[in-house]
């Protein structure tokens, strides 16, 4: 009896699974924040440019059919990462909107930080230099007060401007 | 019509070359006659130029099909307006426009009255020439706007759609003022170079080219943005194309030249570095049009493929390696006077965090922009280098940048001990982080908006508390109320608060940026007549579907009413133009209801026979705080530049060559 029970489910889930899953289908809208996570790491080849979350399904056949598989692929549940597994390993890394952060695609990520670090270090030793070339060539000029700097420049320009009136 | 057009460019060869050859020599020999009849040519060549562009607006105006250009790229539907802007929708056409400004700022530098009498305008005037050479030559046998087409069609193929749009007639000229613009500080680097003049005169003299140059890169780009997102209809104004990135490149390091010349011009620092700059966003120019006319890397901005991009390789790395031997050759005179700091922390210091900063994000663009030529070199794997790669990489850098931007103003020259910065620095940090932590509470919890927001308000008050500091010593001086202080504050010093007026607008587009990258909301549905699609406080209620003509063009569009918690905002119309002659998808054209807080985006995306369509809705907050921040940049750069009373001052020549002028 228990065994019929078990099969008369499993025979009610198989009838429905499509209803189910239809149903779950139909929750994913193409602008929504899940989905933007997944097609986002996507490029669209059809020319235009953009990922397959921002490529116009109802201009663009090719991501019409790669949004539908994206779709079918979050329903059964799987991640952005395992579904980016599976492309990669199809199309190679040519599919992706951006490098990936491994092998060598990593000097792309990399590269301009560590550029910036060591220029920024050069910048750190530079600067000492002429700081200390200063200190030794002469006294530190006493700290300039930013008020005054600004009444300053203003009393000077306007000296120059009564000096313009007899020139 | 034919010999006419085309001897205006032949002739512009010619006499350009003649003009390159005779001032070199008048300059060798110093002779002023010769350099007498140089300046003649060029404003012969300048003629030519703008010849060459009225015959190709006039062929253009009146559908003449029996050129391959006006073929190309008109029709004879097209309204007038776009008929005459086809001219730089083509290679042709947009490298006819580039000579076309490039001799006109030749004639402008020559007949200047500040440059009256000016030892470095032959030298200026030879390097500009042998950029016109170049252009001409290509004009002439590369790519040739007056070409005959055979067999000649009864219609052209028609403007592509996407650039029939106000944008796009703005977008490419401003774009090309900006790149063209940036060659006239280059020639007067490399002529202050090579006539051994080590002062700062050259940057004096160019100070006011650079800021135009600057302002129309900015322009170039805003409108390129702008036209992004009102008709491409994917709700966004900036992907990172390569072509996009050849833009932005010498906008930073433009802006880092802005900065660094003051060191130079107060101190007497950073000669070569100021000078590297200037090769370095130069060289860019040519990179980026390089970038758009070889078709070597994927974008949607491409010109079609040519050859045209090798010409331009070589090109540039002829003015490269050129502009650099100048350089070098000329080092040790420029090293010799290598000034001295008073301190790590002045403003000095953060004007070179800021180059350090801007320069480094235009190597990141560029290492993100050739990468995929790098991988493919490299490995045999082209990868495609897109948005999250750029948004990754540039953000950090650029929020330091802002944060850079914030302190300076309130840093001291010279030297800012720590009861300055206590002085300057403790309210506004304060208030920013009380600013943080309301946000916080608010809800706005990414960390990137929260930490940029943060820095934003840091930058407002400092700016703020500069234009007070200002007014308040003015009037203590002066007695003047307190609006005719900050007036006379600000003419007397327009570069200064120009700048500031810059940096606020930059404020408010990177409010933009973080608001509408951060919180934008969008949803695609497809529905019935008379159902309506919710997002955040909107409704959008589906009326009618229908089609028209306009002009040639059929139109299908969409009625819709738009209510907002609630109440009813109106009654628009999104709809889809098929153009005629075009087989291209059709052009979108999308309703959006802008306030200060957020757009509302509207797209018609598709429809079926039954009155069902599909809308694309997206919320874009503050989008409008990104146009009104770029107004002010240009506002800011206008007013810095602008030749009020205090600012007719010409700098004197001191230099050590004086014979021809």
């Amino acid at each position: 009896m228990k065994n019929k029970a078990y099969f008369a489910i499993l025979i009610i889930l198989f009838i429905f699974q499509g209803s189910f899953s239809h149903a779950e289908a139909k929750t994913i809208d193409y602008k929504s924040a899940a989905f933007k996570a997944v097609a986002s790491q996507f490029l669209c080849t059809c020319g235009c440019g953009q990922d397959h979350y921002e490529c116009d399904p109802n201009t663009c056949s090719l991501t019409k059919q790669f949004k539908k598989d994206l779709v079918g692929m979050m329903n059964k549940g799987w991640d952005k990462d395992k579904i980016r597994k599976y492309y990669l390993n199809i199309y190679g890394e040519s599919i992706l909107t951006a490098p990936e952060k491994s092998g060598f695609s990593l000097t792309a990520w990399v590269l301009p930080f560590v550029v910036l670090g060591a220029a920024a270090l050069s910048l750190f030793f530079v600067i000492r230099k002429w700081v200390k070339k200063k200190e030794t060539g002469e006294m530190i000029i006493e700290e300039t007060d930013e008020k005054n700097e600004v009444e300053n420049e203003i009393f000077s320009s306007m000296i120059d401007e009564e000096r313009k009136k007899y020139l | 019509m034919y010999l006419f057009a085309n001897a205006t460019i032949y002739l512009g060869l010619a006499v350009s070359i003649y003009s390159l050859l005779i001032i070199t020599l008048g300059i060798s020999t110093q002779k002023q006659k010769l350099i007498n009849s140089g300046k003649g040519g060029i404003i012969a060549v300048f003629t030519c130029a703008g010849l060459a562009m009225i015959s190709l607006f006039y062929l253009l105006g009146t559908s003449d099909f029996h050129y391959q250009y006006v073929v190309d790229y008109t029709s004879s539907d097209l309204p007038i307006l776009y008929k005459l802007t086809a001219l730089w929708a083509g290679n042709a056409g947009s490298l006819l426009l580039w000579t076309f400004f490039l001799s006109l700022y030749m004639v402008m530098i020559m007949s200047s009255r500040k440059m009256k009498g000016n030892p470095m305008v032959p030298y200026v005037t030879s390097i500009l020439l042998a950029n016109a050479v170049f252009f001409f030559f290509i004009l002439g046998f590369v790519a040739k706007p007056f070409e005959l087409s055979n067999p000649v069609p009864a219609e052209g193929r028609g403007l592509n759609p996407m650039l029939q749009n106000p944008g796009m007639i703005i977008h490419p000229v401003t774009l090309y003022l900006g790149y063209v613009g940036l060659s006239v500080p280059f020639a007067f680097a490399m002529a202050a170079l090579i006539m051994k003049n080590m002062d700062d005169f050259w940057i004096k003299m160019t100070r006011r080219w650079t800021i135009i140059a600057w302002l129309f890169l900015s322009l170039g780009n805003i409108f390129g943005g702008q036209w992004a997102y009102v008709e491409l209809g994917w709700g966004g104004y900036w992907a990172w194309d390569p072509v996009e990135n050849a833009s932005f490149m010498p906008w930073l390091t433009a802006t880092a030249f802005l900065h660094s010349v003051m060191i130079q011009e107060r101190k007497n620092m950073l000669k070569v570095w100021n000078i590297s700059l200037i090769i370095i966003s130069y060289a860019l120019t040519l990179f980026g049009t390089f970038l758009v006319r070889s078709g070597v890397l994927t974008s949607v901005h491409a010109f079609s493929n040519s050859n045209l991009g090798l010409y331009f390789l070589v090109f540039m790395g002829i003015a490269v390696i050129g502009s650099l031997y100048v350089l070098m050759s000329r080092y040790n005179l420029l090293k010799r006077s290598a000034g001295e700091f008073n301190s790590f922390v002045s403003k000095e210091s953060s004007f070179l965090i800021n180059n350090l900063l801007l320069v480094g994000a235009a190597f990141a663009v560029f290492w993100g922009t050739i990468f995929p030529l790098v991988s493919e070199a490299v490995r045999g794997t082209k990868v495609t280098v897109g948005t999250p790669f750029f948004n990754t990489v540039e953000s950090p850098i650029l929020l330091c940048m802002m944060f850079v931007m914030s302190v300076c103003p309130m840093l001291a020259w010279q030297k800012s001990t720590v009861k300055n910065l206590r002085k300057n620095f403790l309210i506004p940090a304060i208030l920013a982080v009380i600013g943080m932590v309301l946000m916080v509470v608010l809800g706005i919890q990414k960390a990137w908006a929260v930490i940029g927001y943060g820095v934003i308000i840091l930058l407002l008050i400092t700016h703020y508390l500069e234009f007070y500091r200002g007014v308040k010593a003015r009037r203590k001086m002066t007695g003047e109320n307190p609006f005719l202080a900050l007036y006379r504050l600000m003419i007397k010093n327009r570069r200064r608060y120009g700048g500031y007026l810059v940096h606020l607008g930059i404020a408010f587009i990177t409010m933009g940026i973080i608001g509408s990258q951060n919180y934008d909301l969008q949803t695609m549905k497809t529905i019935d007549l008379g159902k309506s699609i919710e997002i955040k406080d909107y409704r959008i209620n589906y009326d009618r579907l229908d089609q028209k003509k306009e002009g040639p063009n059929d139109v299908v569009f969409a009625d819709i009413t738009v209510f907002k918690d609630g109440k009813k905002l109106g009654s628009f119309e999104p709809k889809k133009i098929f153009y005629a002659n075009s087989e291209n998808e059709p052009s979108t054209e999308v309703t959006i209801i802008s306030s200060l807080k957020e757009d509302l985006y509207v797209v018609l995306s598709a429809w079926e026979n039954n009155g069902k369509a599909t809308f694309l809705v997206k919320v874009n907050p503050m989008m409008d705080w990104l146009w009104i921040g770029s107004f002010m940049i240009v506002i800011g750069a206008l007013f810095a530049i602008w030749n009020g009373k205090y600012q007719n001052i010409t700098p004197r020549y001191t230099g050590v060559r004086k014979e021809v002028a």
